[in-house]
């Protein structure tokens, strides 16, 4: 259930500015929060060089935020690549990491600039002999988590003891296999499976080498650095601590990388929605608000994500309600079973941690218009002092 | 100061110091830089990759020209393919006995770029009255041509882009059938050490078509990696077998200055090193 915090009337009114100058609905991604989380997980991952995962958030200002702080970025589709070259990032800081891809989908990597992939099988293998000469590839192995709300290790990854066949058939393909990926799942409640994962592959990188001589220098560790949403998550320095015991282990040679997506950008958005309607049905208030779960809030479907929402009222009276999306559909509601104080139409309804998986799976069902994003304290504008947001 | 490093190969690549960007497009799903470095003046990259520099176009332009222009010894109509940047017009314009070039370029615009940001590489030959400038897609233009041509010049970009169509079979087929019957195919073909597919593949597209089929080479100092190799096509085996004296004739009385081409250089590049030698007969 969403947990719901109420403010009062007062503290809605940067979100009321921003609502009469954008409309609404609005998503507000706030640049700072993406340097902030950029530089708490490269201080609690030191000597691991970050790729951003853009699919949680493909966003330019995320993309040029992120730039400029030396970050690398995940790439997995030809979309995604012809983002970051409107956005000038240097393709020799991309990797394309989607185990599964079309000719054409390499083809665009390749002529984009990129030319570190993932692997997971034989038949995607062959599909690099024509490139042989120009990819460095990375074998994807999987490392199934029980413990996380996404496992990603069901649909991709190799079993450990195929990195072995992979690795000895590439090289008679003439392919060069460089390094190791995992994902130990995504918002992981520790780091358990990552600390197995690398355990494993320190084995399987040295085995590599003992049996047959072959050089592997790169690990990615992939993401799963949670963020907090309804339930206390461990912070990110704790959850960290083993992960740099286990990569002491590795030889020196080894680059360490990493793919958040989640971590970097879920604290940088807040998405302001109005009441756009109400009724009482038997016990309930159904407030129906401009954007819902086909929209930005399509996390609680895809993402399995319950975000945090503030309401804004003065009256201490609590009713039971409903929270609802706007389209057509049954199964747009966003909260039920809360106890609120009683909203108007055109009150503004704040939903928090929305940065990551919202607005990237949002939809046009009833085409409805998504959520305008409006970045704010962007890279430009934190010199220049324009906007600032949260001043509490 | 800024830098450009090429984005061709994973685990090797060159970097450029950027002095001024002199024009930079990222629209129509690719990227398009020409910037100043110290060292080779103007360049221009498409997509990551090396397309040309003004210090040492002229290797890449004099071999792919007078290379079949002199072993044929009479040449009156060129074809060139791709060129845009009018480096390959600008070798080809210094032959008397040329009556006709028809240049094959998809994109205007390169043209007109290229006038503009490189202006050295066409020297004015675009105004030249021989010359005449279609645009269109090249293996296009080649499937339906009806005309003959001595000689066709390939002057394409990486096999992996816009210019994937020049190295097909079905792109060969149409060349040939557009050839005189003493008339040379020439194609750019990648730097051999880096590529070596590239020359194996091509191999086998052209044996079909053509009786005389080889390749010859030039080191072109940014397509790193080694020798650049150029595809040679034929039904002429004598072609590629010219004397010495009879090359050194013809230039002497061409009668024009050239800084990386001379009859020496004409005979010892169809030398092929033995690595590209091996691959091309196990592959055969």
């Amino acid at each position: 259930m969403n947990r719901i915090t109420v403010e009062p009337t007062h503290k809605a009114e940067y979100y009321q500015q921003m609502v009469q100058q954008h409309g609404s609905p609005l998503l507000i991604l706030d640049c700072e929060q993406i340097i902030k989380q950029f530089n708490t997980l490269s201080k609690a991952l030191p000597n691991v060089k970050l790729f951003y995962a853009i699919k949680a958030l493909p966003h330019p200002a995320a993309i040029q935020t992120l730039d400029t702080l030396g970050a690398g970025f995940d790439i997995a589709t030809s979309g995604e690549i012809e983002l970051l070259r409107a956005q000038s990032t240097h393709a020799r800081q991309t990797i394309h990491t989607h185990p599964i891809k079309r000719d054409e989908d390499i083809r665009d990597a390749l002529r984009f600039g990129c030319t570190t992939f993932v692997i997971d099988n034989v038949w995607e293998l062959e599909k690099f002999i024509n490139y042989r000469h120009r990819v460095g590839l990375l074998v994807r192995v999987s490392f199934p988590n029980p413990n996380t709300p996404i496992d990603l290790s069901r649909k991709f990854g190799c079993r450990e003891n195929e990195v072995a066949i992979l690795i000895q058939k590439a090289q008679s393909l003439g392919l060069h296999v460089k390094g190791l990926s995992f994902h130990a799942g995504s918002q992981c409640p520790d780091s358990k499976n990552h600390v197995y994962a690398i355990n494993q592959c320190a084995k399987i990188i040295d085995d590599a080498y003992k049996n047959t001589g072959k050089l592997l220098s790169v690990l990615d560790i992939g993401g799963g650095f949670p963020v907090e949403y309804m339930q206390k998550t461990m912070d990110i320095e704790t959850f960290c601590i083993p992960i740099r015991e286990a990569l002491k282990q590795l030889p020196e040679h080894i680059q360490i990388i990493a793919e958040p997506g989640r971590f970097l950008s879920a604290p940088a958005m807040k998405a302001v929605s109005s009441v756009m309607g109400k009724a009482k049905r038997g016990d309930n208030y159904w407030y129906y608000l401009d954007d819902g779960v086909y929209g930005s809030y399509s996390g609680q479907l895809f993402d399995h994500a319950t975000y945090p929402l503030t309401i804004f009222s003065d009256i201490n009276a609590k009713e039971l309600a409903v929270i609802a999306g706007p389209t057509c559909d049954s199964i747009d509601v966003i909260a039920e079973e809360i106890n609120i104080p009683p909203l108007s139409i055109g009150d503004i309804v704040v939903g928090h941690q929305m940065g990551a998986y919202t607005s990237a799976t949002s939809t046009h069902f009833n085409l409805f218009d998504k959520a305008r994003i409006i970045p704010v304290n962007t890279p430009d504008q934190v010199s220049e002092n324009i906007v600032r947001i949260d001043k509490k | 100061m800024k830098a450009y490093t090429e984005t061709l190969y994973d685990a090797y690549a060159q970097e450029f110091s950027v002095d001024k960007i002199y024009f930079e497009n990222k629209t129509d799903h690719q990227h398009l830089i020409i910037f100043e470095n110290a060292k080779f003046g103007r360049v221009m990259a498409l997509d990551g990759i090396i397309q040309t520099t003004e210090a040492d176009e002229f290797i890449y332009h004099e071999m792919l020209t007078h290379l079949p222009l002199m072993a044929h010894g009479n040449v009156k109509r060129v074809l060139i393919i791709g060129g845009g940047d009018g480096g390959m017009l600008r070798e080809v314009c210094k032959h008397s006995s040329v009556e006709h070039i028809t240049q094959v370029e998809i994109d205007d615009q390169v043209v007109e770029m290229c006038k503009e940001y490189l202006p050295n590489h066409s020297a004015g030959t675009y105004d030249d009255p021989r010359v005449h400038i279609v645009i269109d897609d090249g293996a296009n233009f080649v499937h339906k041509c009806a005309d003959k041509f001595d000689v066709i010049i390939s002057d394409s970009t990486d096999p992996i882009g816009p210019g994937d169509v020049l190295f097909t079979a079905t792109f060969y087929a149409d060349c040939k059938k557009c050839l005189t019957d003493d008339g040379i195919l020439v194609t750019q073909n990648g730097v051999a050490y880096m590529q070596l597919d590239e020359v194996t593949t091509t191999a086998k597209r052209l044996q079909p078509y053509f009786s005389d089929q080889s390749f010859y080479s030039a080191a072109v100092p940014t397509y790193i990696g080694g020798i650049m190799t150029f595809a040679w096509a034929s039904n002429n085996p004598a072609l590629r077998k010219v004397s010495t004296e009879k090359i050194t004739q013809r230039f002497e009385a061409a009668n024009f200055k050239t800084r990386y081409y001379n009859p020496a250089i004409h005979m010892a590049s169809f030398a092929l090193p033995q690595y590209i030698l091996d691959a091309l007969e196990f592959n055969a």
